[in-house]
């Protein structure tokens, strides 16, 4: 039960190169993922990116086919055992025939140093429920119990896989606010999510994750510049890059341009600059309906995770084809 | 920690309603009826039925075992229970442990019908090791259930451990007198593990030493089980 020696100065988190594949779908794509202590950290994809896959081979719960991982330096097996990790696992049903006091106090009893049961369930926000039956609560109340399962241990790790999902509005606040003050306390936080505005909100560093891969990784500032700070619209009729002219392939080589989309008669630049970008795009007469407006975290996500097999309209770039190596600088490790 | 987890499965069990009536009342109502109805059975059988229907109900609540560890994979707790400080060792031990305490319930109860209300009467000695007995007879059936628990769906494991549980309680002669049995049904029940498990009972209160026969075979059983229980473990629980 003691901690591992190894344990005193190494990340938090280390994946390097993790590989997982199930069947023909490789999951897990070569992840390079570190997170520094105390730290609060948002995986964030689409359902099937690959971050519940990740998690389990974080958590230990799978072995990677290549790389590895390491927990405070060690194996996630020994930080587990060390009771250095607490989780909330994404599927679980209610425990039957167990009460929320009992269960919670068994766990916190597993762990070496944990925080009182009813600490952890006040920090949940169900000290009223210890005394009810598991399986007989509602499915954002069983949620909450399974964040207090999860902290009781007081571990220095919490990874917490789509904590939201059952939640109602109002419970997604309280539940927010609960994890934020547990990280305070310097722990360190993994959660994932499919909502951009929670991993903005509550996450040091996002993670974007998309077909097995990082994607980009940064703050949501930097997620949003990289993406191509700002966007400029326009309509092509009748400019030079209509299709009667020279085309649209032109535009993705105007200053400042990352990313190009045509949608029927209207083209969408992303830009670093937008300033040099309506500067030429004026020099070729080219500003009808013209709009610019800054790049929202959507538009930035949408951009990140947009490839060759999804259906987003002619997305003519080569840096948005290869989002990883456009982000590099990004990447805080 | 294996106490903790230990104290905790056996609360989840003994409150759980269908446990206690296949495991507990339903053995007891059985073996009054069988005892009680059309005229009443002589004194041996009395005695004979307590003991086959005290093992057909510990039968029943070890393989329940097996039921739980099948619905604590499904539900996901087997897998929570793997990110806490519990090793593997300890969570497979408390919940053999767990099945090794929830088989007393049956036991104790039959053995309470017998002497309270059909009024066997034996030694004091004689009720203390026909208990024990059947408790550490009733471990190849823990097995069976936790080799189905480890492989089966939640589902299956309960079709699975019914089946079981009536095959070898019926044919094993926990139910009915062998007598009544043809001769080669008879020959087959003395290979299975549910008739050299009552005769572990039987044999005491006829105030012998079990036969080396019934010890041989139920340590074939045991084996057995215990591989298949083993192998089950290997094959599904790390992906539980």
């Amino acid at each position: 039960m003691a901690g591992t020696p190894s344990g005193t100065g190494a990340a938090a988190v280390r994946m390097t190169g993790a590989v997982k594949v199930f069947g023909a779908v490789r999951a897990v794509d070569g992840v390079d993922l570190e997170i520094a202590r105390g730290e609060t950290v948002a995986l964030l994809g689409r359902n099937g990116a690959g971050k519940s896959t990740a998690i389990s081979l974080l958590l230990g719960l799978d072995e990677p086919d290549e790389g590895t991982v390491r927990l405070f330096g060690a194996a996630p097996e020994h930080a587990v055992r060390a009771g250095r990790v607490g989780a909330m696992l994404q599927d679980g049903r209610p425990v039957p025939r167990v009460t929320v006091g009992e269960l919670v106090g068994f766990v916190a009893r597993t762990y070496p140093s944990p925080m009182p049961a009813g600490e952890a369930l006040a920090l949940a926000g169900i000290a009223e429920l210890a005394g009810r039956r598991f399986d007989r609560l509602s499915g954002g109340q069983a949620q909450r119990v399974r964040f207090a399962v999860a902290l009781v241990g007081n571990p220095a790790l919490i990874v917490l896989d789509e904590p939201t999902a059952a939640l109602d509005v109002e419970a997604r606040y309280a539940f927010w606010d609960s994890m934020r003050s547990y990280a305070r306390h310097g722990h360190t936080v993994l959660f994932s999510t499919h909502y951009l505005e929670e991993a903005d909100a509550n996450a040091d560093r996002i993670v974007v994750v998309d077909h097995g891969r990082i994607v980009a990784d940064g703050t949501g500032e930097q997620l949003r510049r990289a993406a191509g700070g700002s966007l400029v619209a326009f309509d092509l009729a009748g400019t030079a890059f209509d299709l009667a002219g020279a085309g649209t392939d032109g535009l993705s080589l105007l200053p400042g341009v990352v990313s190009l989309e045509v949608r029927g008669e209207r083209a969408r630049l992303r830009t670093d600059d937008p300033d040099a970008t309506v500067i030429a795009l004026a020099e070729r007469g080219a500003i009808r309906g013209l709009e610019v407006a800054p790049a929202s975290l959507d538009d930035a996500f949408l951009a990140l995770t947009a490839t060759a097999s999804d259906a987003a309209p002619a997305t003519a770039s080569g840096a948005a084809s290869d989002p990883v190596a456009r982000l590099a600088p990004l990447e805080t490790v | 920690m294996t106490l903790d987890y230990l104290r905790l499965e056996v609360r989840r069990t003994l409150r759980d309603v269908g446990f206690m009536i296949g495991g507990v009342v339903m053995p007891v109502v059985m073996y009054l009826l069988f005892t009680n109805l059309g005229g009443g059975a002589d004194g041996d059988w009395r005695t004979a039925s307590m003991i086959g229907m005290a093992a057909y109900g510990a039968m029943g609540s070890a393989l329940n075992t097996g039921g739980g560890v099948a619905e604590d994979r499904s539900t996901g707790w087997l897998r929570q229970l793997r990110i806490t400080p519990m090793s593997p060792r300890q969570v497979v031990a408390g919940r053999a442990l767990t099945g090794a305490v929830t088989v007393l319930p049956a036991i104790v109860a039959v053995l309470a019908a017998g002497g309270l209300v059909n009024g066997v009467r034996l030694d004091a000695w004689k009720w203390a090791v026909i208990a024990l007995s059947l408790w550490l007879g009733s471990v190849p059936f823990t097995l069976l259930g936790l080799g189905n628990g480890y492989r089966l769906t939640a589902q299956a494991t309960g079709v699975v451990n019914m089946v079981c549980n009536l095959t070898l309680a019926v044919v094993g002669g926990l139910w009915f007198p062998l007598a009544l049995f043809p001769g080669w049904l008879r020959s087959l029940s003395s290979y299975t593990p549910t008739n050299r498990f009552a005769q572990l009972g039987t044999a005491v209160a006829d105030g012998r030493a079990p036969t080396l026969a019934a010890v041989l075979v139920l340590t074939g059983w045991l084996l057995l089980f215990g591989s298949y229980a083993v192998v089950s473990y290997r094959r599904t629980a790390r992906t539980a």
